[in-house]
Formats: C-alpha cells, structure tokens, sequence
C-alpha cells in the first residue's frame, strides 16, 4: 500500500497499521474512527499516479484509506450543469457514463485511466489542455471530506457547511473554501463525494501543427505569443530536450499543438508544418511513451517532476534550462530528456493563477548514486528554481517550496483537527522522512 | 485483476512495492502468509511488465517466490497437492488414468474421422508432425469441437501426422507456474524422448501453455515446437472465405500473445479467412496462473467483468487457446477456436 509515481518508493510496512478500501461514507467513516481511537494518523489513497509522494503517508504509524472502491457515479445533472461522483471514480470512467449524453467532464490528466478524481482534487491535477479547460479546481462545484475528528465538511467556493454548526462557523470564519481543499494533498481530511463541472461535448475542428525552434528562448517566445494571442490550444506538447536514444526524428526544442482550423496563430522565429491527424497522434503516443523509453546505456529516472515558466520568465528559458541542468550535472546527474505541457495553467499557494510551460525532467542516475543523495539533488534544484523566480510545479512539489500555501493549510488543520497526513508538516518540510524513502 | 479488486496489491505498481515486503516476512508470520497468497492470487498474463515503466521482471520474480513460498509454507498450498500428485502417478492435472488419454476423444470422433485410431503414436511410428494435445483438450468434453475440427483439418489438408495419446505425459506447465521447476522436468524428458523416437519435425499444439513448455522448456532438437495458428497460417497461402453469419471477436490469448509473441498468425488467418471481427481488450481471461484453483471466484469476477465490459452476449468470441475456451463457456458466451472456422471455410468450399 502506497505506490505512487513518485521517487518515494522506500516504506517501513511496519508502520501501516491499517489498510481500508470502504465502500461508503460510513465505512471510511469508521476506519478514519479506528484511526483516531488507536492514535494513527490517516493517509488517503487514490489511483497512485501521483508524483509528490504525498500518498505514501511518510513514515508515520498510519492507516491507509483508499478511495479505489468507492467509484460510482452518483448523480448526473445535465441542467444544473454537473455530476456527483465518489472519490475513486477515474476521469475515464466518469466520462464513459457522460459521453452517451453528449457531455464531458473536461479534466484530462494522461494518466486519465488510473488517476481518480479525489487523487486530482488533492493534487489539483489537470491535464496537457489545463490552458484552455482549467486544473482540477475550475472543474468542480463543491467536495464533502470527513475530517480526523469524523465530522463531515462539504465545502464549496463560498465556504463550508457541517452538520457541527460551530465548526462550520469556525472554518468560515477562516474564509475556507474550496481552493484550500484544492491541492491540499491529503492533509485536511479524506475525499467522500466531489461535485464535477460537466460541459457538452466541442465540436470544434482542429489542426495539428509541428513548430520547430532554433534555440530555447526562440522557443519561450513562442510560447509566450502563443498565450498573447489567447490561442484555444486544444493540446499542447513542448519537448525540450531528448536524448538521442529515444527522440526519433525529433529535434527539440519543439512544440506539437492542436488548435482550432480557424484560428490564425502567428509565430516569429520558428518553423511552423501543418501535420496531419495520424502524425499528431504519432506524435501524441511518442511524448507520452517518452518517460517509459530508456537511454541504451544506464538507467533513466524522473528526478524531478514539473517547474513552471510564466510571464517573462519565458524569455530567459534557455539560461533557466543550462542553470538547472548545471545543477544536476553538480550532482552527476545527466540530464536526460525535458518534456511538458504548453501552454499551462497552474494556481500558485495564495490561489492566484499562474500561465506558462510546466516542464517534466528527466535525467540518467548513475550507478551507486544513493537515495539520500538524489533527495539532495531535488533539494538543490528547488533552492535553484526559486533564485531563478521559476515556480516548483505547485501540484507536485509545493510542500518543499509553497510555504504560503502549507501555512494556510496549517491554519485549518488548527481548526479541524490534524493527523491527516502530519508527516508533511515535519521541520524543514519532511526532508528526513522523505529523503530515506528515494 | 486490478479492476475486479480494487486493490492496490493487484495493480503493477502495487506488485512492485509488494518485493519490498517480501525483506520483511521473515518477522511478521501474517503479512508473510498474506504475501503468499497474493502470489498465487495473479494469473501470470505478463500484462504488469507491459504496463509498468519500471522494467522489472515481474513474471519471474512471481515465478521464483512461488517456488520459495510453497517451500517455506506448503501447508498454504494443501489445495495443489491433489494436483502434484496426479502429475507424478498419471501425468496429467486430472488423476486420470494416463491410457485414457487417447480414450475419450477417440470413442467421440473415430466415426467422423475414419482412421484416427491410426494416427495415435505407438512405439514404431513415425511422422513429421506430432500433435501434443495437452490435458484440457485430452480429457475435457468442452473440447471436442475443438479437436474435431483440429484433426478434420490435418485429414483435409492431408498432413503427416500422430497423437502422443497415452504416451503424452502432461507438459509440465502447471508444475512450472507453482515454481516446481524439478517435477516439471521428469514430464518433460519422456514427451522429448518420445518426439525423438516418431522423428517428428514439428510438434503442434493448441495450448499456448504448453507450447511455452514446449518450446521454450523443452530444449527440443531439430524439432519446432508450433501453435497450430502457427502450423496452418504457414501452410495455406489461401483459404475459402468462411461463411459468416455471427458476430466475430478475438481474444487473444494472453500466454499466446505477451508471453510468446504470436500475434501475427491467427490475425492472418482469420484475414485469409475474410472474416469481420471485433479485437477485444487485450486482457487476460481469468484463466491462467493457476487462479482457477487458487482462487476461483477471482477468476470468475474476472471472465465476467470482461464480458460486462466488452458488450460480447451476441458475438462468438474467437480465440485459440482451451483454457481461454474453459472461461468463456463458463460464463455463457458462443466460443469457437480459430481452427473451427478454417475446417467450416475448407469443408464449405466457399469462395
């Protein structure tokens, strides 16, 4: 229990106490019960795609509660404009039942098939097309958790309601609403029901487009006229760097855009060729192979997961690419590929939304390099990115930077009760515990 | 396996976390005898090494602590020891007497197929080709269509064959995914011994299981171990178009596809056939593994999943596999082997 994506693999079993899959609220309530009488602390548990690690619940005396059996589709309002759907429902599932209706539920991260929607909630995950259709947030109405304590809280943008009035009127008073809930990674309490946005199904016509750039800030450029010219990309792909064993007939630093036919987006700079639906799909199916494909010699692994470029960041992409690659290099790593979403859109700790390029990196370790020593090497990149006013993809990694965020939420936790997830709150950000577990 | 549990230890990434538990049940006698019977709790399709990034070899780590886990605790095994010892007084999974072999199948078809008595191996014969049935398609009335069609087809197409018959001793299939790598030995000596002495150059089979035993465990020489997709597709360059009147869709079996990358062949001949068939996930049937006695309402859970899922109430569901075939039936579906509709387009004439 707790595999995830991330580089956290290490666990003490030991210290699992307990592993429930509940059908029900009530049967997660009376697990979260156990917990709370026993001492434990409680880690929720969705589809495992995730890559903050937060679902392995740290080293802590925990149960484990997983969301992978409560999966159905409660209720579909196709007037009010959405569906009720338990935690452990996939993206991929929800639609199953929605497409006959000729509506959507338009989160789409690629790991759509596993990925369950209270997994995204407390990521607040979203997909390659989050610039036009939004993160988990902009795609949900209100979310019911059951807190440590056991009571139930639904909360929605304007705030919270319970059936403990005090409480309720306590966390109101914090101004809690759902962007706390939103990439609050597990900590506040576990996911019973989330009511989904659901939209009709576009009919828009799209055309694939290959654009190729000389060099990275050619690039960062062209993302940037991209988003000045509020293009509706349906998918976006930016691939910065592949190494020569896996990249094909590719030659990075790239962008594969979908986007309306009628829409008239101008690059300056770049090598822009029309391709046809089968070569984006070739070409869909290649960036999403690319964490799986390995280099001949050594083993590849995904170190870090995710930094953003927004606002005029862009521009200084390639001297932000050379300082963090001069980091792993620092620490004998050898930069493997760059690959990520673009445009993007992701919301910083304070809520704010931030637009840009969200960038997965991935890199060859070494033989004998040790756990410990990658940790350090996350370490030193996220002390990088933010000399560099580059943001640490917030979804995955905001509890080594996102101090505003782990304040608000510890704020809450003062009110509802803690022992959700604690390990994230350890002194300098769980650096320990996380760094035994590479 | 995943989708009908719901658990994470069923799921690829769940198996990978399960070896680190595997340092830790030397100490904790119940997560020990847990992580025993989740290894028997999979069916061995190989779908986790084709899903998972990782590159780890699942299937023979699986395959190396079952061996230990029936070694460090064979009293959570008693339910395979029928099994074990059918295959040492027998040979074969069913405790059957081994002359039966060649007994029921021929009392069924010797009438319809005129000298099959004949093409039963006995000391002094010889053929090109040896046709190994396994234990499913020897005892099992379920397969008779099945066989029938298998030897009208080698009749038809006038092929140099024999049946092992009493003298085929169970390929050691079932021994070789319970880690018993020994017992699956002696099996297999005496099958080589026996091909060697009919100077076949080919041995056909239907069971992608014990073709995975035969061709890759063994060590045959100078005689080719083939499916009979294999066999067929090879030896006709053209056949009669069937004459569909059903829905058609393949499953294609897992031992069949992921563990011997025969994928090729019973695609072709159903092209040649000119059939119109739906490609069913690839995903395994619940058969495999051993599930069918370790778990069997597992495997239940999974058959009828699958065909929940697929939308296959009204369609034969093509495959070429009997314990693919053992599946479907149980759970009501029209199945019908590959080597059915080649004998149906062969005898038909057709176009």
């Amino acid at each position: 229990m707790g595999a995830n994506a991330s580089m956290y693999q290490k666990l003490d079993f030991k210290k699992i106490k307990g592993v429930y899959y509940p059908k029900t609220e009530e049967e997660a309530q009376a697990a979260i019960k156990q917990a709370r009488e026993k001492g434990f602390d409680v880690t929720p548990k969705g589809g495992g795609s995730g890559l903050s690690g937060a679902c392995t619940g740290g080293n802590q005396k925990r149960f484990f509660i997983s969301s992978l059996q409560m999966k159905e589709i409660l209720a579909i309002s196709m007037a009010g404009g959405y569906a009720d759907v338990q935690p452990g429902a996939t993206p991929d599932e929800v639609n199953a039942k929605l497409d006959p209706l000729g509506m959507r539920f338009w989160v789409a991260p690629s790991s759509r098939d596993v990925a369950t929607v209270g997994g995204l909630v407390s990521t607040d995950g979203g997909g390659n097309d989050t610039w036009i259709n939004g993160t988990m947030r902009d795609n949900m109405l209100s979310v019911n958790i059951l807190t440590y304590e056991g009571h139930h809280l639904n909360v929605d943008k304007n705030g919270v309601k319970s059936s403990n009035a005090e409480l309720a009127s306590e966390l109101n008073k914090k101004g809690m609403n759902l962007d706390d809930i939103s990439g609050s990674h597990g900590t506040l309490g576990f996911i019973t029901e989330i009511r989904v946005i659901i939209k009709p199904i576009r009919k828009t016509k799209t055309i694939g487009a290959l654009i190729q750039f000389e060099d990275y800030d050619a690039m960062g450029a062209g993302i940037l006229q991209t988003i000045d010219q509020e293009c509706p990309v349906e998918y976006g792909e930016a691939i910065v760097m592949a190494h020569e064993d896996v990249r094909e007939d590719l030659s990075p630093p790239l962008l594969i855009l979908e986007f309306p036919k009628d829409f008239e987006l101008v690059f300056c700079n770049a090598k822009v060729r029309e391709i046809s639906r089968k070569e984006l799909i070739r070409l869909q199916e290649m960036r999403i192979n690319l964490p799986k494909r390995n280099p001949n010699v050594g083993t590849q692994i995904g170190l870090f997961e995710g930094y953003g470029l927004h606002g005029d960041n862009l521009e200084n992409m390639g001297n932000t690419i050379s300082e963090i690659d001069a980091v792993l290099i620092e620490h004998n790593l050898i930069p493997f590929e760059k690959y990520g979403h673009a445009p993007s859109k992701w919301y910083l700790g304070d809520n704010s939304p931030a637009y840009g390029l969200v960038m997965h990196s991935r890199e060859i370790r070494p033989e004998g390099k040790t756990g410990n020593e990658l940790y350090r090497a996350v370490e030193d990149i996220v002390k990088k990115c933010e000399e560099l006013n580059v943001t640490p993809k917030p979804e995955h990694k905001w509890l080594y930077s996102d101090e505003v965020k782990k304040a608000r939420i510890q704020e809450l936790r003062a009110v509802i009760g803690g022992s959700f997830n604690s390990f994230m709150f350890e002194p300098d950000c769980a650096s320990e515990t996380l760094s035994s577990m590479v | 396996m995943f989708d009908v549990t719901g658990e994470e230890q069923y799921s690829p990434r769940g198996k990978i976390y399960l070896l680190q538990v595997m340092d830790q049940i030397e100490e904790d006698k119940e997560l020990a005898k847990d992580f025993r019977r989740t290894l028997f709790q999979c069916t061995l399709c190989g779908k986790c090494d084709e899903t998972c990034e990782s590159g780890v070899d699942l299937l023979m780590i699986w395959h190396q602590q079952r061996a230990k886990a029936i070694d460090t605790a064979p009293e959570d095994f008693a339910y395979l020891d029928p099994l074990k010892e059918a295959l040492a007084n027998v040979k074969n999974i069913y405790g059957l007497a081994a002359e039966d072999r060649a007994i029921y199948w021929l009392d069924e078809l010797e009438d319809e197929i005129p000298g099959l008595e004949d093409r039963v191996y006995e000391k002094g014969k010889t053929a090109d080709n040896m046709v190994f049935l396994g234990c499913l398609m020897s005892f099992r009335g379920s397969q008779m269509d099945v066989l029938k069609s298998l030897f009208q087809t080698l009749e038809k197409l006038e092929v140099d064959y024999l049946v092992m018959g009493s003298e085929e001793n169970c390929c050691g299939h079932p021994l070789y995914l319970t880690g018993n790598e020994t017992g699956a030995e002696e099996l297999r000596e005496h099958n080589k011994k026996v091909m060697k002495d009919a100077q076949a150059k080919n041995v056909i089979t239907c069971c992608p299981g014990c073709l995975i035993q035969l061709r890759n465990h063994h060590n045959l020489e100078g005689i080719e171990a083939l499916h009979h997709t294999e066999f067929f597709d090879r030896l006709l360059e053209t056949i009669p178009k069937y004459d569909q009147k059903e829905p058609l869709a393949y499953h294609d079996p897992c031992e069949l596809h992921r563990i011997l990358e025969i994928t090729k062949e019973p695609r072709s001949l159903l092209d040649k056939l000119g059939v119109e068939y739906k490609e069913m996930e690839l995903s395994c049937c619940g058969g495999g593994g051993l599930l069918r006695m370790s778990d069997p309402n597992l495997s239940d859970k999974i058959i009828e999943l699958r065909k929940a899922r697929e939308g296959i109430q009204n369609t034969t569901v093509l495959t070429a596999c009997p314990s693919c075939r053992e599946q479907l039936l149980s759970t009501n579906l029209n199945t019908k082997d590959i080597v059915e509709l080649l004998f149906d387009a062969l005898e038909g004439g057709g176009e």
